[in-house]
């Protein structure tokens, strides 16, 4: 591996979700592109799996005033508003690109995109292609990218951010054999999605194991809101080895309705006026504390019942769970889903200006892995949007940036060397700290949070990050890198739960007693950094 | 929790010069899919074992792996004892990853046209059950063509007939499908079967893109000559002796009691190439108490136009042969020949219902033959197997004479039009069939299906017979010892 063997691009994309690959389909404009993907193209990010929709403004009698106010009120009002502006503005006319490309969405008899209700939001603007809407959004990016001049390195894993003084100039990244390829740039982009794989039970992909907010963190950039973790209110909960995958907010948006044990529709206790279509925040913790109350079933779920809506709605607008139910023995038509809450989606990330630009000179990020859009709370249909109008966005700045001549400095090459070599050397399969790790993470720092248990974890998870880690081959080294940035992404979503002491939207601090609402809080974003970390306050002291 | 042995195929280009089965004990939990196995071998066993996965819901099509030779996903089927794990039938990188790039880089992608043009609903709603796909190359994996000629696949093809449904699209696909292979599919079907998302290929994409591809006159000569001569003499062969309907009575009476009675749908081959295979299996429903409707007037199922998409008149045939037993008060008709089975079954609204001659037999329940000394292979129809979803009927029936050696259900080249459209395709295949019946060391062929009757025989030195052939054979037997 030497410094002076390396490719040398224009812009890096590091990511093929649906952020990424929008990103690489804009930057093409502006120069030479390279999409590195550690999966096949396409195939990784958590946007194929994106079941529910895509929100966007199309209609006259919606507005984005009120898209922006949903999205706020669903934030918690930690979102960025300039952020969220900018999202509700440009999601309509990412969603024009889309159809001009070719997406397959589902329209209205008067040959209209067709948009059905999703939680927290007062108009019904999730737009949708039957519950696989990523998928389809994915499959349309992919054609495109195709159409256009941009390199592609699939099964190809970045590994760390390179750097020349406080500029970050490219990425170091392993083949699919565990073989160095070495990548200069004049802007990088972040596109790397989530990392609710820290979680014991989640939706993610196998991918959601916060490359991005890692190699960003290590590189000095700053993320802001790590605390902030979605927990789905609707994963399934069997078979064992499958819980946590996703069951679509959709199947709420279609009618479904949640019922405890006893028979009882709780979400009157908890929203009675938006009921099951409440904000994701709200209705997890309501099934979380059902099922606490035990009046949950015995594979630690409640029922999500759609048996009373017509056979012909699910087989058409919810085809995936239909399917994917049957495989799994249940009936969706005929008897009523099991399901629990589920890691989903994490709202921080890394700080960007409304141009995706981060706190570091040459690195952009956009998509799951930039913080500030979604405040402390998501609301469905809107990461779609986000991944889109962002991944434009970084794409767009990104393209325009200057180009340069750039030198990697053989230190950094050395470092990693000497990392690997270690692994080599090392004691423990990744596999069992990955597990320990999710475990940990699942009980002290899920859906109900106390400074005890969050400390308790975080010193369970820098101990881990410690962990003597083995590489039993050349092609294995990959795995001990992925499970120090999960360790490391897991330390951030800590000390951030730990930085803020309120409880607001999905983070709840059952040790804090709040005497403000999210509108008047006196905190803002919570922030860490190699060099710093804090929370910022606000006007409402 | 529950143990499970299972065998992993294992080959690292580095190392080995080929593949190998590898044994594995593993406990798993119950409900556990293939991937979770995979799972547990590489974090406890051996982490060198190589596999795709990503979604784990059967949604992003990476982790395709074949499990006792079937396709599946990983993540999606439950893990059973005494699995077989192989990776599909394409080059192998390592274990069971395999180089998804050639097929993948075959399908096409959208190309706006100049002036964009908004699709309608209707529009949309048909391109949706083509759009599903989420390129796990299950079906690459099966497809007997592409082994054998140059054919870019059931995948490149659903995506071809979904760029020609589309208005926003500029290029010409289905002279684009012509190119890539349009008709060297022979229509077997096992692309749809193993595909995780359901998607008929064969009857949603590849007999649509015949069809357009005859309304732009790009039919191979060789299928509009079996057109012309269904629309001149309303049968697909020409007539070179004395046919079956010639020769047979109206009705033929059983020897015994009357169990059943049925309408029976001859088939041009049976009608008129093999008509004494169609007598054989007279004398067995005779013998067995089903009392046989023969119309005179019937005709061409359609199949051989419906296959190669020249539909002009195929409603004409539909209507003639539907009203032939309609008029006769028929509520059952029983088909001898799998393809017009699969035809009526699957292409034809009908007021009655449809049986193969092997489900007949098997329903009602038939004397017992003598058993020939004889070791017999079974050749599975794809419109038998695929198309009417019969399997195990003939076999029960084929086991009852004589002694069965299974090989695997591939297709053997004679159907689609191939065997008339592309000959060096088909005998290729029908090639690869004879090696099969080779391995197996059996004396003859069974099957049920006269296309690929007449097109193994030419492939193989054993005798090719039909399933009442053979059972008749028996009985004489039986007859000669009593």
């Amino acid at each position: 591996m030497h410094a002076d063997d390396s490719l040398d691009y224009h812009v890096l994309v590091i990511g093929s979700g649906g952020a990424g690959v929008r990103a690489a389909i804009e930057a093409s404009a502006y120069g030479d592109v390279i999409l590195v993907s550690k999966t096949i193209l396409g195939k990784g990010g958590c946007t194929p799996m994106a079941e529910g929709g895509y929100n966007a403004v199309l209609r006259e009698q919606d507005s984005c005033g009120i898209h922006f106010e949903d999205t706020m009120k669903g934030g918690a009002y930690l979102n960025d508003t300039e952020l969220v502006r900018i999202l509700v503005a440009e999601s309509p006319q990412r969603m024009d690109d889309l159809i001009r490309w070719g997406a397959v969405f589902d329209f209205t008899e008067a040959n209209e995109v067709a948009q059905r209700p999703f939680g927290g939001q007062r108009f019904p603007r999730t737009c949708y292609a039957g519950d696989r809407t990523g998928h389809e959004i994915m499959t349309t990016l992919l054609e495109r990218l195709e159409s256009l001049s941009v390199d592609t390195l699939a099964e190809t894993t970045v590994i760390d951010l390179l750097k020349e003084g406080d500029r970050v100039i490219g990425a170091l990244a392993f083949d699919d054999s565990g073989e160095v390829v070495l990548i200069k740039a004049d802007s990088t982009i972040l596109a790397t999605g989530g990392g609710t794989r820290v979680f014991d039970i989640s939706t993610n992909s196998a991918s959601g194991t916060g490359d991005g907010f890692a190699s960003g963190y290590r590189a000095g950039a700053e993320l802001i809101d790590m605390e902030m973790i979605q927990f789905h209110p609707t994963g399934a909960v069997y078979p064992t080895d499958a819980r946590g995958r996703l069951v679509t907010e959709a199947v709420r948006g279609e009618g479904g309705i949640l019922t405890n044990t006893l028979g009882e529709r709780f979400m009157k206790q908890y929203d009675p006026e938006r009921m099951e279509l409440s904000t994701r925040d709200v209705v997890a913790r309501a099934i979380a504390t059902e099922i606490l109350n035990g009046r949950g079933t015995e594979n630690g779920g409640i029922y999500l019942d759609v048996t009373h809506l017509p056979r012909k709605q699910i087989e058409t607008q919810l085809p995936v769970m239909l399917e994917q139910f049957l495989k799994f023995g249940v009936d969706i038509r005929k008897e009523p889903m099991e399901v629990g809450p589920t890691a989903h989606h994490v709202m921080g990330g890394l700080r960007i200006s409304p141009w995706c630009q981060t706190t570091l000179l040459g690195l952009f990020a956009c998509g799951e892995v930039a913080g500030g859009v979604h405040g402390a709370n998501r609301l469905g249909g809107n990461a779609l949007a986000d991944t889109q109008v962002f991944g434009k966005r970084a794409g767009e700045a990104a393209g325009r940036s200057e180009k340069r001549i750039k030198k990697i400095d053989s230190k950094q090459i050395k470092i990693q060397e000497e990392r690997f070599s270690r692994f080599y050397d090392g004691k423990v399969n990744p596999p069992i700290i990955t597990k320990q790790l999710q475990k940990a993470m699942w009980d002290g720092a899920g859906i109900f949070r106390n400074a005890t248990d969050l400390q308790a974890t975080l010193a369970k998870v820098m101990q881990l990050s410690e962990s003597n880690l083995r590489a039993i081959s050349q092609r294995n080294l990959l795995e001990c890198c992925t499970v120090q940035n999960m360790c490391l992404t897991a330390s951030l979503i800590c000390k951030s739960a730990l930085l803020r002491p309120e409880s607001r939207g999905a983070h709840v601090r059952t040790d804090v007693c709040l005497s403000h609402d999210a509108q008047h809080s006196p905190f803002s974003h919570t922030y860490v950094s190699r060099n710093r970390q804090g929370i910022e306050r606000t006007a409402f002291v | 929790m529950k143990t499970l042995t299972v065998s992993v195929y294992r080959f690292d280009p580095i190392i080995d010069n080929s593949g190998r089965l590898e044994s594995y004990s593993v406990e798993v939990n119950d409900g556990a899919r293939i991937l979770h196995v995979l799972h547990n071998i590489h974090d406890y066993i051996d982490p060198t074992l190589s596999y795709r996965y990503c979604c784990g819901s059967g949604q992003c099509g990476s982790c395709a792996v074949r499990v006792n030779g079937e396709p599946v996903l990983a993540c999606m089927e439950e893990a059973q004892d005494n699995m077989v794990i192989e990776p599909l039938k394409l080059a192998v990188t390592k274990d069971l990853v395999v180089d998804l790039t050639e097929n993948l880089g075959a399908i096409a992608s959208l190309i706006p046209k100049a002036e964009f043009v908004m699709p309608t609903k209707e529009q949309i709603d048909r391109i949706k059950p083509l759009r599903s796909c989420i390129e796990c190359l299950c079906c690459v994996s099966v497809c007997p063509a592409m082994d054998v000629t140059k054919f870019f696949g059931p995948i490149a093809m659903r995506q071809e007939m979904r760029l020609s449904l589309d208005p926003r699209d500029a290029n010409d696909r289905v002279s684009e499908a012509v190119e890539e292979g349009l008709f060297t599919c022979t229509s077997c079907q096992a692309c749809w079967k193993v595909c995780p998302k359901d998607i008929e290929i064969p009857g949603k994409a590849i007999e649509k893109l015949r069809a357009l591809a005859n309304r732009k006159g790009l039919t191979l000569p060789r299928h509009q000559e079996v057109a012309a001569l269904i629309q001149s003499t309303g049968r697909s062969v020409t007539r070179s002796e004395p046919t079956f309907l010639e020769q047979v009575g109206d009705v033929i009476e059983p020897n015994g009691q009357v169990k059943g009675i049925v309408g029976f749908f001859v088939g041009c081959m049976y009608n008129m190439r093999l008509p004494k295979t169609a007598f054989d299996a007279i004398e067995v429903l005779r013998r067995n108490g089903i009392r046989v409707v023969i119309p005179k007037e019937q005709v061409c199922c359609g199949s051989p136009l419906i296959r190669t998409g020249q539909l002009a008149f195929l409603d004409s045939l539909k209507r003639r042969n539907i009203d032939a037993f309609v008029i006769r008060g028929i509520d059952t008709v029983m088909t001898m020949c799998a393809g017009c089975g699969s035809t009526l079954k699957n292409d034809y609204r009908t007021p009655f219902v449809l049986k193969d001659i092997s489900e007949i037999l098997t329903t009602y329940g038939i004397e017992p033959p003598a058993r020939l000394p004889i070791k017999a292979t079974y050749h599975d129809p794809c419109h038998l197997l695929r198309g009417q979803g019969i399997r195990d009927q003939p076999r029960s029936l084929v086991k009852m004479v004589v002694d069965l050696v299974e090989m695997p259900s591939i297709c053997c080249g004679s159907g689609g039009g191939v065997r008339s459209g592309n000959p060096d395709e088909a005998a290729a295949l029908g090639n690869r069939r004879g090696e099969e019946i080779k391995k197996t060391g059996a004396d003859i062929v069974i099957s049920s299906c006269p296309f690929c009757e007449f097109h193994i025989s030419e492939h193989t030195d054993r005798p090719v017979k039909n399933i009442t052939t053979v059972l008749l054979e028996g009985y004489k037997e039986k007859d000669k010892v009593s």
